[in-house]
């Protein structure tokens, strides 16, 4: 049930952003399925974090007609490492979401363009610089409510479900 | 997550090596495409209700502006039809055949469904393909100004991706519509702006600002003629300056086309095929 619910909630955040977000330059550098992305894998952990960015990256590549696999392998590493995070050290915190989005707006932007760079395609670093205030205050401008929203569809887990975490004592 | 990375980085190779999964991604994007649209045609209405707001606010001065601009170019127009029909008779009278033009082609009108996702990003999505008859290659232009607006980079069966003219590896030989010696390449500005340069003229040919400048089109005998036809518009200059250090000018051009909102596109695909 879970699967479905994140399934159907990543694909209408990716055509939000592609029929809509990115209609708009200004717009273009904040991106809503990252924002959703990131606080689902915070709500549901790593594995859960890792597939769905694999799938919502192959979404993305495929409707963008661009090179398939390279979204989906950042978002496949970003939503691990953040699901991981929401499983240990983030658990309850209230800057969690906001501190994932930020990190990984920043390292998904240069990811990309260390991918572009190493296919041999065009990576302007210094004009994903330049934009990357921008896109940090959209997606955290962002994350406020998508985590809201997505927090209220996946409810955080009871301790008895995180069977693969590992308890602190004491 | 391991094999997750390891699928992507298959996929990375196979898409990036080969054509093997063009099809298989040609049908997903077709499947995505109507989903797409339906997406499109939701937001329409906020999005015309933002662009009402904003014309109203600068109405006034543009309705001016535009008046005086459209005395100017009835004048213009006037000339112009003469200077065509006069054209045509000599064409007619010397048997002349010239480079192909925008009218030696088959004009397919598409939807642009996909826009650029992010500052590295210069292509868009459209909703025609290869059973519509367009191919890589063809040439992209703008329905309004008919201003070029790039290529087609892939094409599916019923979708496929355009390379805008602002991207860093496009490249378009052009010309000054009134000084014609003047050919250079029209490629990017760089710095993540529209404006766009016109490289390698020589410092000897005379530019001026406010300029048209053309597709060149095929030069010469080359053995590998330009996929663009001769005279579409690209835009007009906006500065020209040279130094004693570079060997050409410098020639700033600003496009016609304001890439930052098309909704739609002209694929130009030959007549024969």
């Amino acid at each position: 049930m879970n699967g479905i619910k994140a399934a159907l909630v990543l694909f209408v955040a990716a055509l939000f952003q592609l029929s809509v977000l990115t209609e708009y330059r200004q717009f273009r550098t904040a991106s809503i399925v990252l924002v959703a992305l990131l606080s689902i894998a915070l709500l549901r952990g790593s594995i859960f974090g890792a597939i769905a960015g694999f799938g919502t990256g192959l979404l993305l590549d495929t409707a963008t007609l661009g090179t398939l696999g390279i979204t989906s392998l950042l978002l496949t590493v970003f939503g691990f490492w953040i699901g991981r995070y929401g499983e240990t050290t983030a658990r309850d915190r209230f800057h969690a979401p906001f501190l994932s989005v930020a990190t990984v707006t920043g390292l998904y932007a240069f990811g990309l363009v260390g991918l572009q760079f190493v296919l041999g395609q065009p990576a302007p670093a210094g004009l994903v610089a330049r934009g990357l205030p921008l896109a940090l205050l959209l997606n955290l401008v962002l994350t406020l409510p998508v985590y809201a929203l997505i927090r209220r569809l996946f409810p955080p887990l009871e301790l008895g479900d995180r069977v693969r975490e590992v308890r602190l004592l004491g | 997550m391991g094999l997750l990375v390891l699928l992507s980085l298959v996929l990375i190779t196979v898409s990036f090596r080969s054509s093997a999964l063009d099809g298989v991604q040609g049908t997903a994007a077709g499947i995505l495409k109507p989903f797409e649209v339906a997406a499109d045609r939701v937001a329409r209405p906020f999005r015309d209700a933002v662009s009402w707001g904003r014309g109203l606010v600068d109405a006034k001065s543009e309705n001016k502006r535009l008046k005086s601009q459209i005395q100017t170019l009835r004048q213009q127009l006037t000339l112009d039809e003469g200077a065509v029909q006069q054209n045509v008779q000599l064409k007619a009278a010397l048997n002349y055949h010239g480079l192909p033009t925008i009218v030696d082609f088959r004009q397919v009108h598409a939807s642009v469904s996909v826009n650029p996702q992010n500052a590295i990003d210069q292509s868009v999505g459209i909703t025609v393909g290869t059973n519509n008859g367009v191919r890589a290659g063809d040439v992209v232009i703008d329905p309004v100004s008919k201003g070029l607006v790039g290529t087609v980079d892939r094409a599916f069966p019923s979708v496929a991706s355009v390379t805008l003219l602002t991207d860093t590896q496009s490249a378009v030989t052009s010309v000054d519509l009134t000084s014609p010696t003047a050919v250079g390449i029209i490629q990017p500005g760089g710095g993540g702006s529209d404006a766009l340069v016109l490289d390698l003229v020589s410092k000897t040919k005379v530019v001026r600002e406010g300029d048209t400048i053309i597709t060149a089109g095929s030069l010469g005998r080359s053995a590998l003629p330009s996929i663009f036809p001769r005279g579409i518009p690209v835009g007009t200059v906006t500065s020209q300056s040279s130094n004693d250090v570079n060997p050409f000018k410098n020639v700033q051009v600003k496009p016609l086309v304001d890439f930052s909102s098309l909704q739609s596109v002209i694929v130009l695909v030959p007549k024969g095929r």
